[in-house]
Formats: structure tokens, sequence, C-alpha cells
């Protein structure tokens, strides 16, 4: 049972050990950057999306604890509290009866208006509250603009 | 041309109509919103696209439990599964980056490490672990069974990306459609232009699927007969010899 070099040169081949070695490297340097990108989003996850927020109510309980370190902070802007500042913009935020004053430094987003619900990343700084960072949080109800819709109590549109 | 492919022409044609006229209601006709002014038009392709990613993770789901249960093992159910995650990823790629260019000027970041959005990430990251781990050389069964049951682990994190915002305090807004009491908060015109995106990109999925399951059934069988025929010619020199 012999064959000629001639003969075994037309063989059709099936992928050969080396091809699939190279192959088994590439997929697995693949799943080990995917694994590391896991443990880093799930670090990431568990060291800021299981407490993302305090509401003002609990920032001012844990005022003392809190000290000067960084942590968000969620609250409605108050109507007629917003003073622009050549830094950014001052106001106030409310959360069930409990207020604090904010100073922004920075650029608020594009969304940022009274009445609206916000969440802000900074710290305490005597009575006010330093915010480098204004996150809108908007409602998950979508109605169309009207432009004679009645916007405050008084009846009017503006 | 055979049937099965003019139905699946019609049902591409019939995506890309859809998708066409969603996106001229979305930019054209439909009327900007309280608050959100025209950002809104960006509600008409995000929830759609992340309703697609949840659909093609449980099609994966349901056609790797077939295959791993022996008495309806076939490879088609695996192509299927394999088919479908490769659209999941498609789709949750494009929810991240749709969620992302929505999120800069209405949240004001581009990205934030709440709940909902690091669920995705990490079920983005989970199949792409899943289609890596399908590239692993190995015979076919063996690979049919291992991603079958990375299918079902990773299958876990969908609830949980869906109720993130109701167990944690999220940025993300609770869902507009998808809400536990089925109200849809979403009203008028635009109500009617996010429907006719959710079976565009529906209609979309199903092209996408039935195209790559059929590109892979195909290559499997080229990949048999190529065995096929190197083993017969080998065979047929074998006996010449002798």
């Amino acid at each position: 049972m012999t064959t000629t070099g001639e003969e075994s040169a037309q063989w059709k081949t099936v992928e050969g050990p080396g091809r699939s070695r190279a192959k088994l490297i590439r997929a697995l340097v693949a799943l080990g950057v995917i694994l590391a990108a896991l443990g880093f989003v799930l670090f990431k996850g568990a060291t800021n999306s299981l407490e993302y927020f305090l509401t003002v109510q609990q920032a001012n309980a844990a005022r003392a604890k809190l000290g000067d370190t960084s942590f968000r902070m969620e609250g409605v802007v108050v109507p007629g509290s917003v003073d622009p500042t050549p830094a950014g913009v001052d106001f106030t935020i409310r959360y069930n009866h409990a207020e604090d004053r904010v100073t922004e430094i920075g650029n608020p987003p594009e969304l940022f208006q009274p009445s609206i619900p916000v969440v802000i990343q900074g710290h305490f700084q005597g009575n006010v509250f330093v915010s480098s960072l204004i996150e809108v949080k908007h409602s998950s109800n979508y109605v169309a603009e009207h432009p004679s819709r009645i916007k405050n109590a008084g009846g009017t549109t503006s | 041309m055979s049937r099965n492919a003019k139905l699946k022409r019609g049902v591409g044609i019939t995506a890309l109509v859809m998708i066409a006229l969603t996106f001229w209601l979305g930019l054209y006709v439909t009327p900007p919103a309280e608050v959100m002014g025209n950002l809104v038009r960006m509600l008409y392709i995000h929830p759609p696209m992340a309703w697609i990613a949840y659909l093609a993770y449980g099609i994966t789901t349901a056609a790797s439990l077939l295959y791993l249960w022996k008495r309806t093992r076939r490879r088609e159910w695996d192509l299927i599964a394999a088919a479908s995650a490769e659209a999941g990823v498609f789709f949750t790629g494009l929810t991240i980056l749709t969620g992302s260019i929505w999120g800069r000027p209405a949240w004001g970041v581009w990205w934030t490490w709440d709940a909902l959005l690091t669920s995705t990430a990490v079920l983005f990251l989970l199949y792409l672990g899943y289609l890596a781990l399908r590239q692993v050389p190995m015979s076919e069964t063996k690979r049919g069974v291992r991603s079958a049951i990375a299918a079902l682990v990773a299958f876990i994190d969908v609830p949980i990306v869906h109720e993130s915002v109701y167990w944690w305090k999220t940025l993300h807004q609770t869902p507009s459609v998808l809400n536990p009491s089925l109200n849809v908060e979403v009203h008028g015109s635009m109500a009617w232009t996010l429907l006719l995106g959710f079976v565009a990109f529906t209609m979309a999925y199903v092209w996408m699927v039935w195209t790559r399951y059929e590109t892979s059934k195909r290559q499997a069988e080229l990949a048999d007969l190529e065995v096929e025929r190197a083993i017969r010619e080998r065979l047929s020199v074998e006996e010449v010899s002798l």
C-alpha cells in the first residue's frame, strides 16, 4: 500500500493541526480580552451602579459621614432658584421637602431647566454642594410639544 | 429563484421600506416633545434596537435549549442560535451607540456607570464571548453543547438589564412601552412611529438571521462534502495502489 508524491499532492486537504492551533490561539486571545473587559465593567458596576446616587434627604442625613467626599445626589431643580454665574450656574435642589443649594462649575446640559430632576456629582463645602457634573433625568412620558399648553398655576404658557 | 429566496427577499425589502418610513416619520412628520424637544427623535430607533437585542437573545436561548435536549438535537438549532446571537450583538452595539448619542445632549454625558448601562455592557460582552467561544476549534457537537450552555448562562443578564431600572437607582428612565403595566407612555403620532420602528427592526432582524442561518448551513454542508470527497479520493487512490 504505497502512494506516489504526485498522487498525494492531488488529495483534498482538510484543516491540519497547525492551522487549527493558530485558530485556537486567536480564539483564546479574543476570549481573554473579552473576559478582561467583562471584569472591568463588572468592577465599575459594583463600585458605581449599586448606589448610583443619594437623594437630597439621604445626603443631608449622612452629611457628617460624607464629609468632603465626592458622590452623586438626586433631586428636582427648584423653580426660581436658577442663577447663571460666570463659572456655571447656581440653583437649589429639592427632594421630599429637603433642599440644598448647589454651585455648578461648568456648563449644564441642554435639557437643564427648572422643575427637572437631576443627578449632580460633587461634594459638600460648608452649606453648599459644589458640583462638577449635572446629569439630567428625563421621564418615560413623551408628549408632543404644544405652544399653547398651560405651563404654570397662573394659567400662562411661558 | 426559489419560493424561499423570494420570500426572504420580500422580507428584506419590506424591512428596508419600513425602516426608511420610520426615519421619514421620525425626522419630518412627528412633532418635537415637551422638555425633550427634537431630541425625542432618537426614541424611534433606540428602544426598537434594544427590543431586537432581547428578542435575538431569547431566540438564541430557545434554539440552544432545543439543541441541548438530545431528542431535538439538530445542527439547525445550533446554527439558528449562533445567527440570532450575531444579530443580538449587532443590535446591542447599536443600542449602546444610539443611547450614547442620545445621552450626551439629554443627560449631559456620553456614558455613565448606572445599573442599566452597566448591565447592557455586560450583556454585550457576554454574547461577544459566546461568539468567540464558537471560534474555538472543536468537534461540531462539542461546540454546539458548550456554546448552548454559554448562551443559557448569558441569558440570565437579559431580565437583569430590563429590571435594573426598578431594582436600582438609575439615570436611565423606566421603559415607556415594555413596563409592568404595559401602559404606553408615548402619545399620538409619536406612538405610531415608535410602533412602526419596532415592526421595521423586527423584520430586519428576521431577514438578518434567515440570511446568516442559510449561509452557515451551506458552509457546514460544504465542509461535510469536502471531508467526504477527501476520504473518497484517498480511498480510491489506495484501492488503485493495492
